[in-house]
Formats: C-alpha cells, structure tokens, sequence
C-alpha cells in the first residue's frame, strides 16, 4: 500500500469514526429524552408522602405503599379484565391472522385478489365509524358494561383477519416448493402449515402474537364507551384514566403511577424475552443459494 | 412399482391458455422415462399434474390402475426430487429425509434404520445431523433424493434435479442416478430440458414442444428416427444440419440435390420414400454433423467457408457457410487430421464436405415431418 493511500485510508477511518460518535451522541440524546417521562412515573410510584402531585421528581419518603394500596381498589379486577382480555385475543388473532396469511399466500382461488382490495379498503376507515352500532349490537347481546370483557373480545377478534398483511408478505418469501415437497411426502396443507411454515415464520408469529396482545391491552377508546361507566367491566387504561379525573387525582396520582409501572411490566418483559427472533434469519439453505 | 398411464390428459389456465393438450402414455412398471423439452413445453406441467400439486383439466390418471385425478399428493405414493431441492431449512438432514415416514407414524427404531440406509445408499451419513444451509449443492440434491427413496414409494418423479449443479457435478450425479435406478427398481419420471440427460437417463424419450408431444420412443429411435424437423433439431449435440435440398425420383430410385452436389439414397430409405408415394419435390435435407466429412478437392462434394473453429479436444466443430446453409456444423475427429491439415482448417479457410446417404433424414418443408417416418 503506497502512503498515499493509506494515508486516505485513514482519513476515511477518523470521518467514520467521528460520523459513528456523532449518531451515538444523538442516539443517547434522544433515549434519554424518551426515557425521561417512564422515569419520573418510576420514582411518583414509590413516593410515600402524599398522594398529590408535587412539584419535584425524587421522592422523600420510599417505600411500596402505593402497589399495597392498589389491592384494596377496583385495580386488580381491571387488571384481570385486561389480561383476560389481551390473552383471548392474542390466541385467537394470532390463530386467524395466521391462517388468513396462509390462505392468502398459498391458495388461488376465485375471489382472492376482490377480497384483498376489498379489505385494504375497507381497513381504511376509522375503526371509530363503527362505534355506535357495535355499542347497540353488544348491548342487545348483554355483552356491555360490567360484562364487557367477551364483548371487548368479540370486537378486537372480528375484524382481526384484516390484519393479514404483514405475516402474508412473509410467508410469500416461503418458496413455494417447500409446501409442495411437504405435501408430496405425506403432508396435510394444515400440517404444512404447523410443521414447515410456521417454524420457518417463527419471527412473524411472534409478531403477531406481540401485536395481537398489545392491542387490547393499551386500548382506550372501544374499552371505555363498551364498558360504559361500570367499574367492575373496565380495563386498566380506563380505570387509571378515571382516577386522573378532577375530584380523584389528588388522592390517587401516585397510585395511577404505581398502576402504570404494573401495566407497562409484562409488555417490557415480552419485548425483552422475545426480542431475539426479530433478528433471526431462519431461511438459510431452503433452496438453491 | 407401478404402471403410469395418462390417457387424453389437459391442462388449462385461467383464460384458455392451454399447457398441456391431449397427453396420452403410458409409462410401464419400472421404466425410465424422461420428459424432455424447451422451457414451457409443459413437461414440468405434465409432472406436476402426476404429482397431484396441478389439477388436471381434462382426461384420466391412472396409478397401478387406480384413477387418481382426484386425490391428495399425499395420497398418491409418489416421491418427488424438485429443481431447488426444496429442503426444510428448520430441520437436519435427518429429520429431512425423516418427515414422509413420521408423518406416516412409523415406529422411530425402523424410522432410524430406513433413514441411515438411504444415507449410506447416498454417501451422507456424517451430514445427518447437520442443517441444510450448512450442506453444499451436491450434497443438498443428495438429501432430497434420499427424502424421496426413504419411502419406497411407487413412483419417483424428478424436475430438473441437476439443473442447479455445476457442470461437473452434473455428470457425477447423473452416474448416481443412473446407479440409483438400478438398486431401486421402480418407475421414473424424470423432467429435463436437457437433451444429455435424457439420452443417457431414459429407457424412453418423451419429446415436448408447445403442450404437445413431438416423439416418444428409445434414445436410439429418437436419435436415428427423428418423426419432424422439432426432434431432428432438439436431439443431438451440436444440432442436426438442415439443408434446403430437391429431392428427384427415377423410377424406384431416389437422388437428393443439395446446392449442386447430388447423393442417391440407399436401397432402405427409398423404400421407405416409395411406402409414402414421395415423388420429386422440394425437402429439407438433415445431416447431423458427424455425418459430413471433408474431403479432396476435385472430388463431388459441397464447398464452404469456415467462420468459426471450436477446438474441443477430441474433435473440431467447424462452423460453414455453405450455399444458402448459414450455419452448417462439421465435427471432424482430430485423431485422423494431420497436423498440416488442421492447420488449414482456419476462419476464412474454404472447404469440401459430403456426406453418406445412410444417415441422412428428410422432411417435407411445409408439414415438417419426416418423409421416412414409417
């Protein structure tokens, strides 16, 4: 190498250097910021000495009164309605979201290419349009209120085939031939789908579950106006909300904070645990290559 | 071990587009047969359809004297080697060739035994427990054809499974398979669009072209029997030459003349002209190219001007414009050339050739088939 050019070369290693300090700076900036808000609720969440809101971060006084407290509200039954809520549909919309893609990726079939537009569509109105005849529908069925977890159920679980895209185009990437070759040695498409897609799409089926789960557990809006008022249907987005109200957050903003960690907890170890398979490359040596 | 009869088989796409018309064979218990074809000739269709992944359009599907048009894959006994291998990338070489059987809930100690003697039959015993990715092309083609002979099935389809292989592992892997169908005695169907690979791998050719079948018949009737101008052209390497020639009757006797220079043929292939009532008239002449030989000046013969000299070791392939012939192909054997003689044989350099009434095929220009097909 002449010095001319690793003179340039190492010009070229210093920019790199300095463009790589530079992102990170930014990097750490940015988290910080984001991180800031989760913080300060982390600290509110362990103050002791009053239930207001204070003018400072760091508490004076540390202890677990608040999460003790929070047994003694409706906050564990809003937090079973959630969970109960978030893991039925997680099941079942994984279940169907999965066999739509599947369908969709791998069977021709005369009204195929309508139903996609169709649901593209229709997928662009606001679920929102649909709110007073969902909430009259459900009220027939008795299924509001007090009794809105199988009603929120049904609601997240209907419409949830639309979601097929993403795990569609992934399957797509499948070559073909794999599904083929299963079937020719004895496979059943359902088998196909269990024994060869699905391990190949492991990183996709956790997607779906994540996103399937996490919808009904930060959902608002259809949980509020379905559960209508009765504390025993509520969800925890909606009971936490209801203790920010003006006549209760000074006696429950440290709770609302307590509740909060305790809600954002599972979500943070799902992501942690399951974080892996976002990166796994899994098809390697399907086919020629 | 099974009989594969197709009688009036179709396949139609969507918007009429027609694939496959009117395939009619019958591939007998044990034999060889091998589809071969350009590419959308319809012989991977014609395979597929036999292993259930297309739908038949039109006709019937026997195996071992079963109808099967309508049944699964699955429940055809079929094994089937594809182009890309189509190994499970999630499962190890074991659990690959494992599957069929597991599927079939056969019991693990004899999954274990049918398994490692399809690997020893295939020379991969120690990759067993690696995963596909980790396996090189030949080794991957040696997985999915041990998926397929695990379970003894009644019939082994293959599509184009060297097409993926280097040129060199090609013809290593097509000894394999040619010593595989001896130890596993069952019926072939093998799809290619290589003319090599069928002409050494088949019992029986099936020649395709356009959805339609242009030839069946042994490598040797193919090659010395070609029914049209399509086989002529497709079986043999380098292809046949075709020469715009007049064919002339007198009495029982038959000459060709081709840009001057006229051959009479021999007592068989005029037999075969008068059988169809051919009279004078205007043909095709094909000569393959080891069929024209040089020779002296003087002698009466065709002239031509070299354009290209291919040395390919044991012979030259010279490259001839002859008369209205743009492209006229000679493999001259360089064993009985003199070196003085090879070095006359250069671009530009003119030469004379002829050939031997024996092998030559002649065709009628307007149907394309052949005036001696019998």
């Amino acid at each position: 190498m002449s010095e001319n050019t690793a003179k340039r070369h190492m010009g070229l290693r210093a920019s790199r250097a300095l463009s790589n300090t530079l992102i990170h700076v930014l990097l750490v900036v940015m988290s910080v910021v984001w991180l800031i808000p989760f913080v300060c609720i982390l600290l509110q969440s362990f103050r002791v000495e009053s239930t207001w809101q204070v003018g400072y971060v760091i508490p004076q006084k540390w202890g677990f009164d608040n999460y003790v407290n929070l047994w003694n509200t409706d906050f564990p039954r809003w937090y079973m309605n959630t969970l109960i809520t978030a893991l039925v549909t997680a099941v079942l919309q994984t279940v169907i979201v999965l066999c739509m893609s599947y369908t969709l990726s791998r069977f021709r079939f005369k009204m195929r290419q309508p139903l996609m537009r169709f649901m593209l569509i229709l997928g662009m109105f606001p679920g929102m349009l649909s709110m007073i005849i969902l909430y009259r529908v459900l009220k027939d069925l008795g299924l509001t209120q007090a009794n809105a977890v199988p009603g929120l159920i049904l609601v997240y679980v209907a419409s949830s085939g639309m979601g097929y895209y993403v795990s569609k185009g992934f399957f797509d990437t499948i070559p073909m031939s794999l599904d083929e070759a299963a079937r020719v040695d004895g496979a059943t498409r359902s088998q196909v789908l269990y024994k060869i897609i699905l391990p190949l799409a492991k990183p996709i089926v956790i997607y779906t579950i994540l996103t399937a789960f996490m919808g009904p557990w930060g959902d608002f809006v259809f949980a509020r106006y379905i559960s209508f008022g009765a504390s025993a249907g509520k969800n925890v987005a909606v009971g936490l909300y209801d203790w920010l109200s003006k006549d209760q957050i000074n006696k429950s903003y440290t709770l609302f904070c307590a509740g909060g960690v305790l809600v954002a907890l599972p979500v943070t170890l799902l992501f942690l645990f399951l974080q892996k398979y976002y990166v796994e490359g899994v098809t390697g040596g399907a086919v020629k290559g | 071990m099974a009989e594969v009869k197709l009688t009036n088989i179709k396949k139609i796409y969507d918007h009429n587009v027609v694939a496959v018309h009117d395939f009619n064979l019958t591939i007998h218990d044990k034999e060889f047969v091998v589809f071969v074809g350009p590419s959308g000739c319809g012989k991977s269709t014609t395979l597929r359809m036999i292993a259930g992944l297309e739908d038949i359009s039109e006709g019937t599907l026997e195996i071992d004297g079963e109808v099967v048009n309508d049944l699964q894959p699955k429940d055809r006994d079929i094994a089937m080697v594809f182009q890309n291998y189509a190994l499970y990338p999630h499962m190890t070489v074991f659990d690959n060739i494992a599957f069929s059987l597991r599927l079939k809930k056969t019991p693990e100690d004899e999954v274990y035994e049918r398994v490692t003697r399809a690997a020893e039959i295939l020379g991969i015993t120690e990759y067993l427990m690696r995963k596909p990715r980790a396996l090189s092309g030949g080794q991957r083609q040696r997985v999915a054809i041990g998926r397929a002979i695990v379970r003894d099935p009644k019939v082994f389809l293959m599509d184009e499974p060297l097409s993926n292989l280097d040129a060199k592992l090609r013809n290593q892997m097509r000894a394999e398979i040619i010593l595989l169908r001896q130890k596993m005695n069952t019926t072939f169907v093998y799809v290619t669009h290589d003319q090599t690979e069928a002409m050494t791998l088949g019992d029986r050719i099936v020649i395709m072209q356009n959805g339609y079948i242009e030839q069946v018949g042994t490598p040797g009737e193919v090659f010395d029997r070609p029914r049209n101008l399509f086989v002529a052209g497709f079986i043999g390497s380098p292809q046949m030459n075709f020469f715009p020639a007049r064919l002339n009757r007198a009495g029982d006797r038959y000459t060709v003349e081709v840009n001057g220079h006229t051959v009479e043929l021999e007592e068989e292939r005029a037999a075969l002209l008068r059988k169809h009532g051919a009279g004078s008239a205007e043909v095709i002449l094909g000569v393959r190219p080891e069929h024209l030989t040089l020779c002296d000046d003087g002698e009466d013969s065709l002239d031509g001007e070299i354009l290209v000299n291919e040395m390919m070791g044991s012979e030259l392939h010279l490259h001839v414009r002859s008369g209205e012939s743009k492209n006229v192909i000679l493999r001259v054997p360089t064993i009985d050339l003199s070196p003085e003689k090879r070095d006359r044989l250069v671009s530009g350099a003119h030469i004379r050739f002829t050939f031997s009434s024996k092998v030559t095929q002649i065709f009628d220009p307007k149907t394309e088939k052949s005036l001696l097909w019998d």
